[in-house]
């Protein structure tokens, strides 16, 4: 049994790690992380004998809002060893989804997430971690600082001409998300769904390079197609990487551009009515193969992805094309 | 019947959720085949099972299935009825339901037909908008693509 952490073990602790401006004179220490709200910034949380020292909440990028307050994700720092995790706390929600007119049930589980952990522990293109329990038995889970930028920032601070990008940075971009979209299927043929697949959910490490998906925990109530909204999530990606961003008919319209005659509703996304799939269209050097892959998520298809690796033979043919 | 070697019994399976087109399809067998004699009924509703990451505890999972049950019986009660109403023996017409893990639900319904002898089954067209149907998929679909063995109806 570990001897119980004092306020003076916790300080000698916590200034290895801070400097000493930093190190608070006294902590608030919570062994039960049921009330999130009441975790905050300098409180500690010990967790099966280890003390985390609070730091900031998480945030959430929301396109062309303020970013979200994830007031159940905080930053922390590992008091033992100084390394700087993300401590999940537990949230349960449950909420009606909608993209486009389509509506579908969410929900939010942190076992969901423990189990993936441990499912891609020592997977490259995963974000890493371990769950514990509080004295609550609320499922935390306490996950590797990822240090990178996410994909969507990555290649929105691209400055160049799409077709400079698509020559040069395109084939090293699909290659690693080729990757993210193998790993996807080692998820799925584990029985397992990503959930909430999207651009932002992408971390490039800096370390090593490699592409990493994080958040696992969220899913959703599916229907026949048990993965179909993950290879949804897979397929606005790759259209969004294809294209060097969304590509957008409020934007061609603005520009005047000369392909704007030619795109009919077959070329808009499945379920985004103001984005373009059909990007040959607008960028005619795009190789029909690639666009074949890109029009499986336009309006205009007869036929969608039901697993990943149909998605995959067909990058696997864009690639030897590249 | 037989034709060409094949033999097909009176023996129908309709499978319901509690979707309006689900009790047309009920409907439909009732108006077709009420008073016909030999024509043997069996109303399904597979239970999925909930994933266990739905709930925040097994207790909770137990009152929803609990809860589900109920309605389902009712369901099921209700759509036996109408049957009988349109002209079927009462002996003719049976319930079930069954709890199964169904990561797809067209290959639930399509195993317990396996596991009897029905010659046909009916199901009611969901109705799902063209990119609905792509991303989420199509029970109707589903079962017309893979049922071998057995004649579908989809009843719009």
């Amino acid at each position: 049994m570990t001897k119980s952490l004092s306020q003076e073990d916790l300080r000698q602790m916590a200034s290895r790690w801070l400097p000493p401006h930093r190190v608070p004179q006294r902590f608030r220490i919570h062994s039960d992380t049921s009330d999130f709200f009441r975790v905050e910034y300098d409180d500690v949380v010990i967790l099966q004998g280890k003390p985390y020292l609070v730091r900031h909440n998480a945030k959430e990028q929301r396109f062309g809002l303020e970013d979200e307050v994830k007031f159940w994700v905080k930053r922390a720092i590992d008091l033992k060893n100084g390394n700087l995790k993300i401590m999940k706390l537990v949230f349960y929600e449950n909420f009606i989804s909608h993209i486009g007119d389509i509506e579908f049930e969410c929900f939010r589980s942190p076992k969901k997430e423990a189990r993936i952990l441990d499912l891609v522990s020592g997977h490259k293109n995963f974000m890493h971690g371990y769950s514990v329990q509080d004295e609550k038995d609320n499922l935390i889970r306490i996950l590797d600082f990822i240090k990178g930028k996410t994909l969507a920032a990555h290649v929105g601070n691209i400055e160049m001409d799409h077709e400079t990008y698509y020559h040069e940075h395109f084939p090293g971009i699909l290659d690693h998300f080729f990757e993210c979209v193998q790993a996807i299927r080692f998820l799925h043929e584990n029985g397992e769904r990503h959930g909430d697949i999207r651009r932002d959910h992408i971390l490039i490490d800096r370390e090593t390079d490699d592409y990493r998906w994080i958040d696992f925990d969220f899913n959703y109530r599916h229907r026949e197609n048990i993965y179909g909204y993950d290879l949804f999530g897979l397929g606005n990606i790759l259209v969004f990487l294809a294209g060097m961003g969304d590509v957008l008919l409020r934007d061609l319209k603005r520009e005047g551009h000369p392909s704007l005659s030619a795109l009919s509703e077959e070329d808009l996304n499945l379920v985004f009515n103001n984005r373009v799939v059909n990007l040959k269209k607008i960028y005619p050097y795009i190789p029909e193969p690639l666009n074949r892959v890109l029009m499986h998520f336009s309006r205009g298809t007869n036929w969608f992805y039901e697993h990943t690796v149909q998605l995959l033979d067909d990058l696997g043919e864009v690639k030897n094309d590249h | 019947m037989t034709e060409e070697g094949k033999t097909f019994n009176k023996n129908i399976l309709i499978a319901v959720d509690e979707s309006e087109n689900a009790r047309r399809a009920v409907s439909y067998v009732g108006q077709l085949l009420g008073g016909l004699p030999g024509f043997r009924v069996t109303i399904l509703h597979v239970v999925p099972e909930p994933e266990e990451d739905y709930f925040p505890s097994s207790t909770e999972k137990k009152e929803w299935l609990t809860q589900y049950r109920q309605k389902i019986d009712a369901l099921l009660e209700g759509s036996r009825q109408l049957l009988i109403k349109k002209g079927f023996d009462p002996k003719d017409v049976a319930v079930r339901s069954t709890l199964r893990y169904c990561p797809s639900m067209a290959e639930c319904i399509l195993s317990e037909r396996d596991e009897t002898e029905y010659s046909t089954i009916v199901v009611g067209r969901q109705g799902l908008s063209r990119s609905e149907e792509f991303l989420f998929g199509s029970i109707s679909s589903k079962i017309v693509t893979h049922a071998r063995n057995c004649t579908v109806w989809v009843v719009e």
